[in-house]
This record gives structure tokens, sequence and C-alpha cells, in this order.
């Protein structure tokens, strides 16, 4: 025979169909938002991966300051045991829109092109753009767009396999796809925008590809002599630390931690409102349980009767999450990651780990959950069901309170007393909800204040690279060394670390030290290390490490630097007593010649990391903020509601007595109401404390750091979105209280 | 003999305020018997049937059904136990409201190999007319039939009533009374109901008066009288 129970099941559905509808469609929305963005990101992952094969990505390019004749690029292959490529570009300012675009001639072998709208340029005055520039710009195929003074018409949009992150030099902190572009132009094309200016740049692939980093290090460096050898290099980036190539495979894996860090905080939410809500029909249905355990049904039978609706709920919309993951959010995610990515044309790949992640996780954290509160419920004697009698440990006396506080207030703290597991379950799903908020309205805030650190931690208005020390008559220049090392792997991933060797009586960066060095305050607080410290770095792609003695922190909190005496810094890298790669100024220097400069990093290069990073998280935080308040009203709303029904008997007596609809409000929904605001006042720090936590964890995954510093603005607007929305529910709770009928306290009493 | 209870002991609470509740009961009953335990409140009534029942636990002695004993039991032992012998009916009817009449006679059904045939039941409790509806639509002495049907479909050896009228009427409870006279006639199972009401001592075959935890009195009712016919 067919368990008669199991017929309940429907009839529970459509009596609560409210409350499960909610929790329903919260689910599936946060499922299928998660699933379609771990899709999308996976299979974006799989298209890059591939992209280095299918589209012959090279293994690196270099700039001679002139064209190679036939001879050296043949001398350079034979000995480099590479094969070149031309890739020469030119570089035009737009008209129609600020910003510069790199233009190279269509690639037939190396560094292919994918067009993703339109047909490649086919005469002199058409030219392909790279699609994600163009969406930045508003820009579409058929338009014109006026490059280097020549009308030009856009006749498609394409990603270069080489940028897949639009990097205008390898030195960048950040890519810049609204100020910087690439595009292809025909050969003609490319001819008549002026020859004199050419880049003469060239992409190599090796015949024998390096096993690793540290062979592609090495090979690079002998390639590197070998160039050096027959032609004047103003420029050379192996592939490995090109970040236009990189970037995309590097920080797609950080995606994924916040996404799936997210999941598990609202799974974890919605496991446990599930359990509260369980473990109310648990209460309601006490006598119930308790007759049927005295009739033989076995614990067991029960848990998994009570335990079927919230896995049903789970599972179902687990199943319906990611199917609408897979068809409407996984558009949603693409183009999240089209709008900072310029990849291939998407193709979606089934992705294991999006499952178990999406619905896997979710449900065995439900069923986990669900079967600890049941079994821990259900395991009280048939009798104490019977009796009502649900409490583990019986209250020995009653708790004295003042005499002189009015009947009401008594009243008042009785029944926060008497409901204490359920104001104990707001507060932590109080809790749980605010730290959504605050990510939510917090993450854009702290961004936004990392771009104003960056802003106010510039060293100077000009930080020259150089490529061979130059001299400069410029007396506002101040020499110094720029290197870079690498931590060791540990607790967080090997990270490059950028070193700087400074004049000892330094007018931009003021650290007094001989033979120790200081550390920025990112690298204080992401690798956990004070002033006494010994840190040990390595070469990036070597393995000679060096030890140094940490004599202070410098007030940077946005690099992760090491700061020298430049003496030092010469003694350690066996330099020459007076060499110096660069010059920190604050006026350009127009006494040096382009080529001899590597790159220069400006304000405005600063300033574009901040840029970036707002354009392309806003849209996600905003849904975060969204998320969380929805969140926040769910529990709220669902754990008031239970408070009204374990008290409907009470409420029914009180009005029997003669209490009104408000001076019975004034007790049981005003008592809700100074627990909701006491958990957001008293949750609050501890959401701070946490926050940092989670953001400390989260950013150690990235390179760099975001310092964790969120306004106290952010958690003043919390509380009072949250405050604004609870007093909707405590209105709908009223309501709800009105309906209450007196004669439920005569019905029930047993 | 069917039902033997063997110096069961009790107390509740600990220190000054253990109370001993049941003072090493020994009692005997036969298979098919109606046996009515009576006492004032706090005599030990429920609790004793709650043992018997095997939904509390005694501190010592046994309760013996066809030579099984509770004492050595587990929990699933337990559970089984009182799936395969007894049926328990309470004052309060404790149906499954959102289930109808005939499903909360369905749910006493399914733990039995061999239930009775729910529509007969349905019929024998005057329920059959009403077996679509939900509980909140039927009357208190409805709900009860209800209670009793859900109770006595899987056949149950011992059927236990823990003041089966304390919340009805004084015409529902005769009809109440009358339909578990009714039972015990037509399927022979042995009826264990505690009540405060003295009146119906005289349908029982047996008569237990429980006073401060120890028998007083246990007789065989030589007069004993159809339920229709109480009066109080």
């Amino acid at each position: 025979m067919k368990n008669p129970l199991i017929k309940r099941l429907p009839r529970e559905l459509k009596s609560e169909a409210g409350k499960y509808a909610i929790i329903f469609i919260f689910m599936i929305i946060v499922i299928g938002f998660v699933s379609g963005f771990l899709v999308a990101s996976g299979s974006l992952m799989k298209i890059y991966n591939e992209s280095f094969e299918k589209y012959n990505i090279e293994d690196g390019n270099f700039e001679l300051y002139a064209e190679a004749d036939e001879p050296v690029i043949e001398t350079i292959e034979k000995d480099g045991e590479i094969k070149l490529y031309n890739n020469f570009y030119i570089e035009r300012e737009t008209k129609e829109v600020d910003s510069t675009l790199r233009i190279y001639k269509n690639r037939e072998e190396i560094d292919k092109i994918c067009v993703h709208e339109g047909e490649m340029p086919a005469s002199e005055n058409e030219i392909a753009i790279d699609r994600m520039y163009a969406v930045n710009n508003s820009l579409s195929v058929g338009d014109t767009l006026t490059v280097g003074g020549k009308e030009l018409k856009i006749t498609a949009l394409v990603a270069l396999s080489d940028y897949s992150a639009l990097y205008a030099s390898p030195s960048d902190m950040m890519f810049d796809a609204i100020k910087f572009g690439v595009a292809i132009m025909t050969d003609e094309g490319f001819d008549s925008m002026g020859e004199n200016s050419f880049h003469y740049n060239y992409s190599w692939k090796y015949n024998n590809p390096p096993a690793d980093d540290i062979e592609a290090k090495k090979m690079s460096e002998d390639l590197l002599e070998v160039i050096s050898e027959n032609a004047i290099v103003t420029g050379y980036i192996p592939m490995y630390a090109n970040q236009a190539i990189q970037f995309v495979g590097d920080d797609t894996g950080g995606d994924r931690i916040v996404f799936t860090t997210f999941l598990y905080i609202v799974v974890a939410i919605l496991a446990f409102i599930m359990a509260i809500t369980t473990n109310n029909t648990i209460a309601k249905e006490a006598t119930v349980i308790g007759t049927l355990r005295a009739s033989g049904y076995t614990r067991g039978e029960l848990i998994r009767h009570y335990i079927a609706m919230p896995m049903l709920v789970v599972i179902v919309s687990a199943l319906i999450g990611n199917i609408i993951g897979y068809t409407l959010f996984e558009g949603v995610a693409v183009n999240i990651y089209y709008t900072n990515y310029s990849i291939p044309v998407y193709v979606t790949t089934p992705s294991i780990d999006a499952f178990i992640k999406t619905t896997v996780v979710p449900v065995a954290i439900m069923l986990i959950i669900n079967y600890a509160i049941l079994a821990h419920k259900l395991r009280l004697s048939p009798l104490k069901f019977i009796r009502r009698d649900l409490k583990t440990k019986q209250r020995k006396k009653a708790l004295k309170l003042n005499t002189k506080i009015g009947i009401m207030h008594r009243f008042r703290t009785r029944i926060i007393l008497q409901n204490i597991p359920n104001y104990i379950t707001i507060v932590i799903g109080i809790f749980l909800a605010n730290i959504i908020l605050v990510l939510g309205m917090g993450f854009p805030q702290l961004l936004d204040k990392n771009s104003q650190l960056i802003s106010e931690n510039i060293i100077c208005k000009y930080q020259y690279i150089l490529k061979a020390p130059v001299e400069t008559e410029n007396e506002n220049a101040e020499k110094y060394c720029a290197g870079s090392l690498s931590t060791i792997e540990g607790r967080l991933k090997s990270e490059s670390v950028t070193i700087y060797g400074l004049a000892s009586d330094s007018r931009y960066i003021d650290v007094a030290t001989e033979n120790g060095v200081f550390i920025s305050d990112a690298y204080s607080q992401k690798f956990r290390v004070s002033t006494g410290d010994t840190i040990t770095l390595k070469e990036e792609y070597g393995t000679t490490e060096y030890n140094f003695r940490v004599e202070g922190i410098y007030d940077n909190p946005t690099s992760i630097a090491v700061y020298m005496d430049r003496d030092f810094f010469n003694e350690t890298f066996d330099n020459e007593a007076d060499y110096f790669n660069g010059y920190l100024t604050d006026e350009k220097l127009d006494d040096i010649d382009d080529m001899y400069v590597a790159t220069i990093i400006t304000e405005d290069d600063m300033n574009k990391m901040g840029r970036q990073l707002t354009h392309s998280m806003g849209a996600i935080f905003d849904m975060f903020y969204l998320f969380g308040l929805i969140m926040f009203m769910l529990i709220i709303y669902l754990l008031s509601k239970i408070v009204i029904e374990k008290n409907a008997q009470s409420i029914s007596m009180t009005k029997i007595l003669g209490y009104n609809n408000a001076e019975i409000g004034g007790l049981y929904v005003v008592s809700t109401s100074i627990v909701v605001v006491l958990s957001f006042l008293l949750t609050m720090p501890l959401v701070n404390v946490l926050m940092k936590y989670v953001c400390e964890v989260m950013f150690s995954e990235f390179s760099g750091w975001i310092a964790y510093d969120v306004p106290e603005t952010v958690f003043v607007k919390v509380i009072a979105s949250g405050i604004i929305a609870y007093a909707v529910i405590a209105f709908a709770q009223f309501h709800k209280l009105r309906k209450i009928p007196m004669d439920m306290a005569l019905k029930n009493v047993e | 003999m069917f039902l033997e209870i063997n110096g069961i002991r009790k107390s509740f609470g600990e220190g000054e305020s253990r109370i001993e509740v049941l003072k090493g009961i020994e009692l005997s009953i036969e298979k098919g018997e109606i046996c009515v335990l009576l006492g004032p409140s706090g005599s030990g009534k429920s609790t004793l049937l709650n043992i018997i029942g095997g939904i509390d636990n005694a501190d010592s002695g046994y309760i013996s059904i066809n030579g099984e004993k509770t004492a050595d039991m587990n929990e699933k032992a337990l559970s089984l136990y009182r799936r395969k012998h007894l049926g328990y009916i309470f004052q309060m009817y404790n149906l499954i409201p959102n289930l109808n009449i005939k499903e909360n006679i369905e749910v006493g059904a399914y733990l039995s190999d061999n239930p009775l045939d729910v529509d007969d039941i349905l019929r024998t409790l005057g329920l059959y007319e009403h077996r679509h509806k939900l509980p909140n639509q039927l009357s208190g002495g409805q709900q009860q039939r209800t209670a009793i049907g859900r109770a006595i479909v899987k056949n149950p050896d011992i059927l236990l009533c823990d003041e089966p009228t304390g919340a009805l009427d004084y015409k529902t409870s005769k009809e109440i009374l009358k339909l578990i006279e009714d039972i015990n006639k037509k399927y022979g199972n042995t009826v264990v109901m505690v009540t405060h009401n003295d009146a119906i001592k005289n349908m029982a075959d047996r008569v237990i008066k429980l006073r401060d935890g120890m028998i007083r009195k246990n007789y065989l009712n030589e007069e004993k009288i159809a339920a229709m016919d109480l009066d109080w």
C-alpha cells in the first residue's frame, strides 16, 4: 500500500502556496543566475583555452626600431629556433569617440581573427574593429569612424586572439576597453594610413614550444639576446608575460570564486529558512506526529515524510533553475563577460562542475540541514509530541521582571523571552541577509574607494621605466630602479611584487632604510607581514631567492610593492653602483627619446584600473543588493509569520480578554520590530568583521590588493533600507494578526 | 495471560520534587477483555496506559504481550511493537487536517500487513457518507469515530483509549462507547480504557481502580451492561 501521507504533499503545497512560491521563485532565480554564470564562465574558459591552438596565438612578440630585412629575419629564426611573422601596426586617434585604435593588417597565419559580426574589410576605406571596443563606444557595423583623419566604414566586429583583454601596453596595470581598441584593415588600407609611423612588430612561434614558464623564461632570454645581436629592439614581450593574452585566464577563476561564495551564502540562507519552516510545521503538527508515532509510524518514516517537501522544492527549483540558467541567465552572464573580454564567438559547453555546484550542493545542503533538524526534533518521545512538549530543556523558573515596569512592557518582554528560539533565528537570518546587502551596497563603494586610493597614492605624475639608463636634464626627475620579484607560494599563490630602488633622500617616496626594506600597506595586509619580519621573494622566472628584513610599512594600500634604497637595490641584484632604469617626476621628460622608454605610468593609467573594475562589476553588485533586499524581506516575512502563527492562540486569547488590535499589534508586532531593529544594530559589526574576512580571502585570490574599507554610510543605508523593508512586512503581519479569530483560543484548548 | 504488567514503577522529577506515580503495578488482562482504568487525577492511570502503549518508559518492571517484553526493546523495536499490536485513541482526535476522513483511516491501514477493509470500517463507523470530507467539516463525535477507525483499521491486538469521550457530550459519548463495544465484539480486540467517568466501568469486563500509583481494586465485572444503557 502506498503511504497515504504522500497525499498531504500537494495539499501542503496548496495551503502554503505563498510561502513555497516565494522560496521556489527565489531559489530558481539564484540557482539560475549562478548556474548561468558558471556555465558561461566555464564555456568561456574552454573557448579561451582552445583559442591558443585554434587561432595559433603567438609565443611572443617584439618590436624593432626599423623593419628587419630578410637575412636578419632568417638569422633570428635560425639562431632563435623560431618562426617569425610580420605583425606591424599603427596607432591612430579616433574622432567620433575619444580613443586610440591600434590597427593591424589582416592575419592569415598567426594571432588569427574571429569575426563576430559582418564581413572582413575588402577595400581600402573599410575597417574591422574589436567587438568589445565597439560595444563600449556604441559603434556598430555600417557606422563610419574617422581614424587618423580618414573616414572608414566599419564592416565587422571582431576579436583578435592576442587581445582577449585590451591592454594597450603589457606593463599597464589594467586594460582599458573604452579608450583603447584594436582593428584590422586590408593591406592597402593599412599602407594608406602612412608608412612612416609603422610599429615594426614581429610575432614568433617556437619550433619546439617550452614545457613550462621557467623554460619559457629561459628561452625568451636567449631569444632576446639573439634578436638584440641582429637588430635594435624597442619592445619585447613573451606570451607568458603578455597581459593582453593572459589576463582572461587569470581573471575568470577569481570571478568563479566570487559567484560560488555568493551561491553558498544564498543556499545556506534558503536551507536555513526551509529548516525553520519545517520546524514550525512540526510544532504545529505535534499532536498528529505524537499520534502517528504512538500508532507505530517509525521516526524514519516521519523524517522522510517531513523532508519530502523541502527536498521536492529544492530539487525542482534546482532543475528549473538550471534550465533557466542555460537558457536565460547564461545570456546575461555571457553579456557581462563579453563586456569585459574580447574573446571569440561564444559556444555553450555543458558543465558538470556548474551542475554539481548549483544542483548537487544545494540539494545536499538542504538534505543535511533539514535531516539534522528533523532527526533532532523527532527524537523526542511520542508522548512529548502528544503533550506538545517540544522543548529539550525545561525552564526551571520564570524570569523575574521588575514589577515597577508597566504591564504592557512586561508582557512584551515575556513575548520576546517566550519566543527566543524564533527570535534567534530572526537574528541569524538578518545577519545572513545583511552580508548580501552589505556585499551589494558596499562593494561598489569599495571599488570607488579603491580608485580614490589609487589616485591619492600616486607617487608622482609620471613614472618612467626605461629600456636603458639614459640621462635627463630635467631637475624634477629623480632616478630610481624598478624590478619585479614574486612571492613564494604558501598560504597564497605566488604573486608579482614591484621592487623600487629609491634615492636615499627621495622626494617622492620617503623610506629611510639602508639595508632593509619598506613594504606597501597592501603587501602588509595581504601577506600579513609586519615591521621586523623577514620576507622571502624569488625571481619571477628563476630560482634565486632573496630575503629582506622589513623595517617599515609605506602608506600604499593598493599596490603590492617593496621599497628599498637604490644602492641596496643595485647591490642586491648585482647591478653597477650607479645603475637606474627609471625616473620619478612630476613633469614630462621631453629630452628622452621614445625608443628608450619602456613605459610611462601616468595618473590616468592608474585610474584605468578603477574605471574598468567599476565598469565591469557595477551591474553585478547592483544585482547582489537587490537579491539581498528581497532575501531579507523573505526571511523577515517567513520568520515573523511564524512568530504570529505560533502565538495565534495567545493572540486569540488576548482578543477574548478585550485587547483591541492596536494593543495586540503593540505587543506582538512591536516585539518582533524591537528584535529586528536590535538585530540590525547588533549584527552589523559582525557583518563588518565577516565581510572583511570574506573580502580578504576573496581578494587574496586576485593579483594586487583592494583594501577593505567600507564607509560607515553603507551600513547606515543598509540599516535604513532594511527597516523600511521591514515596515512593509510589519504592516502585512499586523493585517494577519487582525484576522486571527477569537474562537481559536477556545477550540484548541485540550 | 495475554497482557501482563509486572512490577511497573515510574517516577517524575528529581531530588525533593521527585514524585512516584506508579508504585509497582501488577496486572494481567485476558485477550478480548474490555478493561477500564479508573482513578482520580494524578493516580497514574494515563502514565500506566502510556507505558503499556510503549510511548513512555517504566523505571522498572515490564509489560508483556503474548510473551513479548517491551522493556528489552530499542526505539525501532518499540515502533514495530506499537505498529503490530496497538491502536491508540486519544481524548483529542489528532487527525491530520489536510487528509480527508478516508485517507486518515488509510494512514492507520498503511501500518498493517493485513488491514481491515477501509470502506467496511467507514460503514461500521457511520462515516461512509462523509469519507471525502476534511476533519474540520465534521462534528467532534464524527472526528472521534474517525480516530477510532484509524486505530482499529490495522486490527490491533490491543486498543488503548485515553479518555476517548472526554471532549464529547453525553449522547455522543455513549455512541462512541457503543462503537468501542461493537468493535470489541466484532474483532475481539482487547480494550484498555482510561477514564474519569465512573459510570463507564459498568460496560467493562475488568475494572481497575488506581489511587496514588497503586491498584486499589481489580475485579471482573459480573454485572456488565451495554454501553447504550450507561447513564451518568
